[in-house]
């Protein structure tokens, strides 16, 4: 079996919020089914061949390294915008998440170009929307982590879930994340993937079709992973929603 | 004046009740008059600081151990780093007139609140330890931290006793060009190549954005560096540091050799040690004060700390990605075979995030030291236990047990069990019931050892947090 080959853009730009954590457990997750897989870091000045890859990652950063991760992204417009047509799977995670829209007005009102794959627009906030968060999406259940990011993101696709307790894209409509082909864009991290297999998963679902391997995935043991999400939306969510009620935080509204 | 007095009576009820006093006190005398911190703070004829993102506690110990080896001087505890904390230390040595006693200090200070206590203290010298990724969700991220201490730097007249290895410091120091800059740095021989591939913070040049070329590291970001674009370069230290066990060797430009007891372990035991003399140099003390000061250090709570439980079990502070990764470093140097209890809790002075388990290197665990076991404890004891699943432990290793009490428990069975000692490494507000925990078991076993022996009664501790916030809430 050929190999499953992840592009990881940008470590050396796009690396707040643990998103090595990601990468590791889509490795591991392969590596346990006994399917071969290359991770490739992809730097600034790399040539980036989208059609070498399976599935991308895209992280977060801060907003100086997300403007020059834009400025890159943007000189291979058309070739993001067929690959994702063709079904490219992709994750885009806080500031990556935000870089597929159109653009990201910044507090002094400066727009800073995005991608442009999605019909998508970020604002930055006066405050930054913090805390833990759990999201319920129809295609993988119950997500559960921890968000941080300044911009109120808008869009017209389908959410990754609405909210059940958290901020999600804005705070304000109760939806979380971006399902668009084969994209997802999410604003969740903590990191995002090891605590939530089931979208590991379905990540790598994604990733195995796309290579043209589409073999149901074998279960694991995840016994460990669902303990740590059930216990982080017991301990988490359900408390931190009980002292909070009242608030209006989170999908009520 | 009432302030004054609400921070004193309350300051000796806490004490009176053997509660620990080193924030309440300094936060409802701040609350009553606003003012009082000005008017205790300019009473001071020397005032020195030390932030930046790790060893500020052990860099504020040693050089407070230095002032006052030759004079009495006020120091603030381990960790009460903001203005409350700060002003508690100042209520301490007040007079019920509101007269200073003792008139020089040296503070710890949290890197956003420098800009907030900067124009009122006298500040003449002030040390800034590195810069590393720390507490992401309580500034933002890592920009918001260089812009904060550049800010509060700015605001004094102070001589800057820099890190001159740490590319984000030297920014720091660049962008102050009206200042008195010294730098410090390692000797080259303490370089060690690139193993893998790990995120560094500081690996672009914060003034033209072109990656920095490094010829070699000591740890996390901090190595020789030079911009691959513009002039950016690592400068040349005015103290140059060489260590070996034991002892720290310390070149001044221009002078002849110094050499100075190292009362604690590890490469970034000894960074705190050389920055600590660079300030004491700066400020004009002699070598034989620094090294009576360096003499008299006990190292702070939970820096490869013993407890003489059954087995042997050592004590470290975890708290970011680089500072987790120096622990893991410094024991797996440590001989014979050993087990770990890792205690993860996500309370406000830990950070509510714990992303950070994920960019520290825990695959040391595996690769390297290769423990009997894993015991994952605290508030977030299952998080703590699938990072190390997909660090390539052995599932049978890795034991989640939620809580401190009872995974140290656990932990301590497991190693008389296995015949190794225990390695206890704890966030923040983990670490002080660790170590009350430990010294129990210690007492229960030989009797003998105090985790806070020889160390004054309540100097140490942070106030305990709310009742609804604290650790054992996690029962059930």
């Amino acid at each position: 079996m050929k190999p499953i080959r992840i592009a990881h853009l940008f470590p050396d730009l796009l690396n707040l919020y643990a998103d090595k954590g990601n990468i590791l457990t889509l490795r591991r997750r392969l590596a346990w089914r006994g399917i071969p897989v290359e991770v490739e870091q992809v730097r600034r000045d790399d040539p980036l061949h989208l059609s070498r890859y399976h599935l991308v990652l895209l992280g977060g950063g801060s907003d100086r390294e997300q403007a020059l991760v834009g400025e890159v992204l943007r000189k291979q417009r058309a070739e993001w915008a067929s690959a994702v047509a063709s079904g490219l799977p992709l994750l885009a995670i806080c500031g990556g998440y935000q870089l597929l829209g159109e653009y990201y007005e910044t507090a002094e009102g400066l727009k800073v170009p995005g991608l442009g794959l999605l019909d998508m627009r970020t604002t930055a906030g006066s405050t930054r929307l913090i805390g833990n968060i759990a999201i319920e999406s129809p295609e993988c259940g119950r997500i559960v982590g921890f968000e941080n990011h300044a911009g109120r993101t808008e869009h017209r696709h389908l959410p990754l879930g609405t909210v059940l307790h958290g901020h999600g894209n804005n705070g304000q409509d109760g939806k979380e994340g971006v399902r668009y082909q084969n994209v997802i864009g999410t604003y969740i991290h903590g990191p995002l993937l090891p605590k939530n297999p089931r979208l590991a998963d379905f990540v790598l679902q994604l990733a195995l079709a796309y290579a043209g391997a589409p073999a149901e995935l074998s279960p694991l043991d995840d016994a460990l992973e669902l303990l740590a999400h059930e216990a982080f939306f017991q301990r988490r969510i359900v408390v931190g929603r009980g002292l909070r009620r009242g608030d209006g935080a989170g999908a009520s509204r | 004046m009432i302030g004054l007095w609400i921070g004193k009576c309350v300051l000796w009820l806490m004490q009176r009740f053997g509660r620990r006093a080193t924030s309440l006190p300094g936060k409802m005398a701040l609350r009553i008059s606003p003012r009082l911190f000005a008017r205790l703070a300019r009473q001071l004829n020397f005032c020195a600081v030390v932030t930046g993102t790790n060893g500020k506690t052990t860099t504020t110990a040693m050089l407070s151990r230095m002032f006052a080896a030759g004079e009495p001087v006020i120091h603030n505890a381990e960790g009460a780093n903001m203005q409350q904390g700060i002003l508690t230390a100042l209520l301490r040595a007040a007079s019920w007139t509101g007269r200073l006693r003792v008139r020089t200090a040296v503070f710890e200070v949290d890197e956003a609140t420098l800009p907030v206590v900067a124009p009122y203290l006298p500040i003449r010298v002030a040390v800034v330890t590195n810069l590393f990724r720390d507490q992401l969700d309580r500034y933002g991220e890592l920009d918001t931290t260089v812009r904060k201490v550049t800010e509060g730097l700015a605001r004094t007249a102070a001589s800057l006793v820099l890190n001159g290895d740490d590319p984000l410091v030297r920014h720091v120091g660049l962008s102050l060009g009206t200042h008195h800059v010294v730098y410090f740095g390692m000797h080259r021989g303490h370089l060690h190549p690139l193993e893998r591939e790990v995120m560094r913070d500081g690996a672009f040049c914060l003034r033209c954005g072109h990656p920095l070329r490094y010829d070699g590291f000591f740890y996390g970001q901090l190595g020789q560096y030079a911009c691959t674009h513009c002039d950016f370069v690592q400068p040349h230290p005015t103290f140059c540091g060489q260590y070996e066990p034991g002892r720290l060797h310390v070149h001044q430009e221009g002078l002849p050799g110094m050499s100075f007891p190292l009362p604690t372990r590890g490469l970034f035991n000894a960074y705190n040690a050389l920055a600590a003399v660079a300030a004491a140099r700066v400020s004009g003390l002699s070598a034989g004060q620094i090294e009576r000061g360096l003499q008299s250090f006990v190292p702070p709570l939970g820096r490869m700390q013993p407890f003489a439980t059954t087995p042997v079990s050592v004590l470290n502070l975890i708290k970011n990605p680089a500072g987790c990764d120096s622990v893991l470093a410094a024991i797996a140097a440590e001989p014979g075979d050993k087990g770990f209890c890792i205690l993860i809790n996500d309370l406000a002075a830990d950070g509510r995030d714990v992303s950070w388990l994920w960019d520290a290197d825990f695959e040391w665990l595996p690769d390297r030291i290769q423990p009997a076991f894993c015991v994952a404890g605290g508030l977030r004891a299952e998080d703590m236990a699938v990072r190390l699943k997909y660090a390539g432990l052995p599932a049978a290793a890795i034991v989640p047990v939620p809580g401190i009490e009872p995974a140290i428990d656990a932990a301590l069975d497991r190693a008389a069990a296995r015949g190794v000692s225990l390695y206890v490494l704890a966030t923040y507000t983990a670490l002080y019931p660790a170590a009350r925990h430990l010294t129990r078991r210690a007492d229960t076993t030989s009797g003998t050892a105090s985790w806070d022996a020889g160390r004054k009664n309540d100097e140490t501790h942070p106030d305990s947090p709310p009742v609804s916030r604290s650790p054992e809430s996690v029962r059930g």
